[in-house]
Parts: structure tokens; C-alpha cells; sequence
């Protein structure tokens, strides 16, 4: 089943005296557990990509589907909604929020989901221990690593149980060891849920993870399977 | 919403400095509205039981139809037999005195000067707690067994050339409107809060006043209570007591007799509007450019917020109670500031403030801090950080969030 569906959209964005037309006429589905990434050069849409993905932004035409829902037309506080059920955000930059504690940052989305404390504490303390946080849930980001950040960030991505878990750039500030352990971090959930992951990357690495690629040129999707993955690799060892 | 002041309260302190700055400018503005509400409350006060026990008294009473008939025929409604309403009113609890009155006009006359001259005829044991706030500038009180002598304000001393001994011929005209002359012995001089009531004023025993105008009968009675606060609880008991006499009185209070005290009260309270909405003013600009800033800096936050579900009215709210929470504390830490001042002015002695115009003598200002002023403070600093935290919150809710998300 298709979780995510795109039918011909199209996006540009303003640049100097003309239009830079980014996604054009684009179709694209992605089934519910697989583990995708969005491929391409710098500045080629793979974030307009996502953010359509993630109804963070509205496409100039066509149509996006998430989990049967058409975005179009929908108000803001049901985009939302929708976000804070249906979908999970990994940033490059963690984007945490500064004066809360990794237990507290997790609970958030918890928050706005209207969750009552108790079950918003105890879910957000399952998750840090999922991701190997235990002893770092009552420190502020300030006070973890990166790899540590991005963990949290990862937490608080599937506080709400989501169906998607949308990542720009997951290890983009992370070294290469911190990246390994978070991609297998992301593998395990992806094998463990049924959680769809769709990544934007330049990371090679990032890419030997995902059973597809996506590869962005000239506003085009190039859809690429792609073999046995270290992901399954690693599942099977 | 707990969870959402709580995120608010700590994002407050995000940036201590920019924070303690805008606090600091609040507990300012806020002590400098208390502290100047306070000294006009002070100068209110002062002015209001200068006025109540010096002139007025709480409560006047009159026969019905004084105040249409005082200047045509003022014999028709002068009061007989006052005393029988003045022992019943003097039974309640909190009524410090009850006394009688007889005024007239008249051209006072000590050697070879002449001045007009307004004279108060008056009970001189009822009367004896209205010299309170009188300054007794020379010579002494007058006393209830001196029946011919009589006090004198100290601008009228000065117009008359006379000194405390003299004799002053009074000059007016009888109820029967025959010219009438009494004679008074100057027993002291007096100064009031007022020059101008200073100028005409003239005190003598009532029998004196009497004597002058040809009756056995008093112009008004005089209700002085122990304290201004019982005036509202006191003056229905008084219409009561009224009422169970067969002839029929008017009241008027203090309030409704003290013009010049109502003129001050308007003059100060506009002057206080204006200060406070300049305060305003300030407080609005320091938080504005706060939460301004804040929003700024936590750009990218925001989108965030907005990526794991928070609405714009979450954002709005989020930010709202970041300016109400600034507010509270500034608002918290300028009360305790006021308190400082106020209590350093009242260690030293007050603040000396030279005569108001008009008047004949300075004072020692002080800051009444009540209840009524620190929260005419409260709600200005409040209004004022919250109106100027709506646009930012605003701002907030507004931001898109891909250009949010955008790293800097």
C-alpha cells in the first residue's frame, strides 16, 4: 500500500528576475516500511522533496497524498494535526529545544498531542531507552554530544507513533562512527515497526542503508531499487 | 497549558541578560508610577482631611431648602433647637464630634483698616477637634470661657494691621436687615492649608455670630467622624436618625461641599494618566524589542515546533505567556521596589515639598503606597507587555516553516 503519493508535482521557487523550477511534474509512491532516500547534488530539491512529503510546504501544482490523506486544501491546524500524528522529523540539525531536557524534548509532540503527562513521560523514557539515552534523559541538548542529540531527536521523531519518519540530512553533522551507529539506530527501528523512512542524503553511506534510491536531476525523479542493503546485511548477521 | 508556561517561564531566562534588562526597566517604570501615584495619594489625603477638619467636617446638615434659599432668605432655613439632632448623632460609634455653625459677611474694621471679613460663628466646645489642623501662629485657642474673643487667619491679621489684644468691629446687617456691629477681641491667629481661606477668616464664639444677625438659630450642623473610611457606613445611620425627626434636614458630605479638593483630584489624576501612559509607552518598546528578538533568534525552533505538530495558536500562546511571565516579574520585583522607596522616604523624614499654590505652607511628602495605586501600576505594566508581545507572538505563528527549517 502506498503511503506516500505524489502525482504530478511541480515546484519552483523565485530566484533573481526568473522562476528555478525544482520538482517538475513529478510522480512518485513510496509503500508503507520501506526505507527510501532522496539522492542528488546540492540544491537539486531533495529538502522540497521532503518538505512536500512532510506537508511542510504546498506543491505549485499536483497532488500529495499522505496515508490516503490529499494535502490540498487542508487548513493549518489540520496539516498540523496531521504532522504530529502521522509524521516524524529527523533534522541535520537536531533542532531540540534548548531549555528542555532530552525526556522533556521528547515529550513534546506527546504535548501537543494532547497525551496525558504520565503516559507522555513514560512513553518519552521508553524511547530515550530505545535509543541508548537511559542515563541522559534529564540533560539538556547543551549538555549531549551530537550523536547524542541526534538520538533524542530521533526519540522525540516517534514519540507519536508515527507512520512516516521523514530525515534531511540525518548525518550531516555527525563523524562517520556517530553516523554509522545512528543509520543502524534507523535500520533497526525501520525492521522493528512498520515505520516508512524516507531520507535525504550525500552520504554514501546513508544511501548502502535504504532498499531505494531516489535520485533528483533537472527537477526529475530517477527511482532506483537498489540490492541487498547493509541493513539487511546487518539483520541477517 | 501547564507544560506550555512551563516552556514559556524558561525561555525567559534563555537570555538572562537581555531579560534582566527588560525586567529592569520594568520594576522602573513600575516604581516610578507607584511612587508618583503614591505621593499623589499622600497629597489627596492630606489635602482631604486638611479640607474635612479644618472647613467642612464629613457631614453638613441643613434644614430642607438651604441650598435654594440660602442667599434670598437665608432665615427661613436656619435650624432651631440644633441640639436634640446633634446628641442623637453624637451617640453613634465613630462619630467624633457634633457642632453647630452661623456664618455671615461682614467689613472688619481695627484702626484705621477696613477688609471684608467671613466669620464663622461656632460652638467652641463642639468645636474643639476642628483646631486639629490649624496652625496656631500666635496669641491662643479660643477658649469656651471667653464668650468675646476671637481667632483670625494670618493673611486677615496682616490686612487689618491688627495684633492678638485688639478689638475687631464686625460691620454687617440683622435677619430684620437693620446694620449690626459686634465686637470681637483678637485671642489668636491661625494659618489653614489655604492663603485665600486665610485672607476672610475669622472664628468667633457662635453666641457672637448670634448677636450679629439677630436669631437664636444656627445655619448648619457639623458631622467631624473619628475617621474619613466610616463615612459611607455611618451615613445611612445618619438619614436614619434624620428621618425620625418631624422637620425635615439635607445632607451634604464633605465631597460634595469641597470643590477646590475635587478640582485637585481631577488636575492630579489626569497628570497621573499621562505618566503612566508614557510608561506604557517605554515598558511596550523594551518588551516589544525582547520578544522581537527573541522570536528572531529562535527562528529555526519555531519551524520545528511547527514540524512536530504545534499550531500557530500553540506558537501564539507559547509567546504570549513569555511576555505575561516578564511582565509578572517585572511587576513583582517593582512592587518590592516601590516598598524600598517608600520606606527610604519615610526613614528620612519625608521629601520637603514647598507650598502648593495657593497655600501658606510646604510639607513633608510621602509615598501612600495602596492598594488602589500599586494595581493601577500592575494593570498598566501588564496591558503593556502583553499588547506588546501580541505582534511578535504573531510574527511567530506567521514564520514558514521550510524557511524556518532553512539553516542559517
Amino acid at each position: 500500500m502506498d503511503i506516500i503519493s505524489l502525482r504530478a508535482v511541480s515546484k519552483s521557487y523565485p530566484s533573481a528576475d526568473t522562476r528555478l523550477q525544482v520538482l517538475r511534474e513529478v510522480d512518485l509512491d513510496v509503500e508503507e516500511g520501506e526505507f527510501a532516500v532522496v539522492a542528488g547534488p546540492s540544491g537539486s530539491g531533495k529538502s522540497t522533496l521532503l518538505n512536500l512529503m512532510g506537508a511542510l510546504d504546498h506543491p505549485d501544482s499536483g497532488a500529495v497524498r499522505i496515508d490516503g490523506v490529499d494535502l490540498a486544501g487542508r487548513s493549518d491546524r489540520a496539516l498540523a494535526n496531521l504532522r504530529n500524528e502521522k509524521l516524524g522529523f529527523v533534522f541535520q540539525s537536531f533542532h531540540l529545544i534548548p531549555v528542555l531536557t532530552a525526556v522533556e524534548n521528547v515529550a513534546w509532540p506527546l504535548f501537543l498531542k494532547g497525551v496525558e503527562r504520565r503516559r507522555r513521560v513514560a512513553r518519552s523514557r521508553e524511547l530515550l531507552t530505545r535509543v541508548g539515552l537511559a542515563e541522559h534523559m534529564h540533560r539538556t541538548p547543551g549538555r549531549l554530544s551530537g550523536g547524542q542529540r541526534q538520538r533524542v531527536a530521533i526519540a522525540r521523531a516517534l514519540a507519536c507513533e508515527p507512520k512516516i519518519l521523514l530525515a534531511d540530512e540525518p548525518t550531516g553533522n555527525l563523524d562517520r562512527k556517530t553516523a554509522l551507529e545512528i543509520m543502524d539506530l534507523f535500520a533497526s527501528l525501520n525492521r522493528d515497526g512498520r515505520v516508512t523512512f524516507v531520507f535525504s542524503t550525500h552520504d554514501p553511506t546513508v544511501v548502502s542503508y535504504a532498499g531505494r534510491r531516489l535520485s533528483l536531476a533537472e527537477g526529475k525523479v530517477d527511482d532506483e531499487p537498489l540490492g541487498v542493503t547493509r541493513h539487511e546485511d546487518s539483520a541477517h548477521a | 497549558m501547564p507544560d506550555l508556561v512551563f516552556l514559556s517561564l524558561r525561555n525567559i531566562f534563555r537570555n538572562a541578560r537581555r531579560t534582566t534588562i527588560t525586567v529592569f526597566s520594568i520594576v522602573v517604570g513600575f516604581a516610578a508610577m507607584a511612587c508618583f501615584g503614591g505621593f499623589i495619594e499622600f497629597s489627596f489625603e492630606g489635602l482631604r482631611e486638611n479640607t474635612i477638619r479644618t472647613q467642612l467636617g464629613h457631614l453638613q446638615i441643613y434644614a430642607e431648602g438651604y441650598w435654594e434659599k440660602r442667599v434670598s432668605d437665608l432665615e427661613s432655613v436656619l435650624i432651631t433647637g440644633p441640639e436634640e439632632v446633634e446628641e442623637r448623632i453624637a451617640e453613634l460609634p465613630g462619630v467624633a464630634t457634633v457642632t453647630h455653625r452661623l456664618t455671615f459677611s461682614g467689613l472688619g474694621t481695627a484702626g484705621n483698616a477696613t477688609v471684608n471679613m467671613s466669620v464663622v460663628g461656632v460652638d467652641l466646645e463642639g468645636e474643639q477637634e476642628f483646631s486639629d489642623f490649624e496652625i496656631l501662629v500666635d496669641g491662643r485657642p479660643l477658649d469656651p470661657g471667653d464668650p468675646e474673643g476671637g481667632l483670625i487667619g494670618e493673611e486677615l491679621r496682616n490686612g487689618l494691621g491688627a495684633r492678638v489684644g485688639d478689638w475687631v468691629t464686625v460691620l454687617t446687617s440683622s435677619f430684620d436687615g437693620v446694620i449690626n456691629a459686634v465686637d470681637f477681641r483678637v485671642a489668636g491667629v491661625v494659618r489653614s492649608a489655604s492663603r485665600e481661606y486665610d485672607s476672610v477668616f475669622a472664628k468667633v464664639p457662635i453666641e457672637l455670630a448670634q448677636r450679629a444677625r439677630e436669631t437664636d438659630k444656627v445655619e448648619r450642623i457639623i458631622v467631624l467622624l473619628e475617621d474619613t473610611g466610616d463615612l459611607p457606613e455611618l451615613l445611612p445611620r445618619i438619614e436614619e436618625i434624620l428621618a425620625g425627626f418631624d422637620r425635615k434636614f439635607e445632607i451634604r458630605r464633605w465631597d460634595e461641599l469641597a470643590g477646590f479638593y475635587e478640582a485637585v483630584v481631577a488636575l492630579y489624576t489626569g497628570l497621573f494618566r499621562v505618566f503612566a501612559g508614557i510608561v506604557g509607552v517605554v515598558v511596550m518598546f523594551s518588551v516589544a524589542n525582547t520578544m522581537t528578538m527573541a522570536v528572531f533568534e529562535r527562528t529555526a525552533e519555531i519551524g520545528a515546533l511547527r514540524a512536530i505538530g504545534a499550531r500557530r495558536s500553540t506558537l501564539i500562546a507559547m509567546f504570549l505567556f513569555e511576555g505575561l511571565g516578564v511582565g509578572l516579574i517585572g511587576s513583582g520585583l517593582g512592587v518590592a521596589a516601590s516598598w524600598l522607596l517608600a520606606a527610604a522616604v519615610e526613614a528620612v523624614g519625608g521629601i520637603p515639598m514647598p507650598p502648593p499654590p495657593g497655600m501658606t505652607q510646604g510639607f513633608q511628602a510621602y509615598f501612600n503606597l495602596t492598594g488602589a495605586v500599586l494595581l493601577s501600576a500592575f494593570a498598566v505594566t501588564m496591558v503593556a507587555t502583553l499588547v506588546s508581545s501580541v505582534y511578535p507572538a504573531f510574527a511567530a505563528s506567521r514564520i514558514r516553516i521550510v524557511e524556518a527549517l532553512q539553516p542559517s
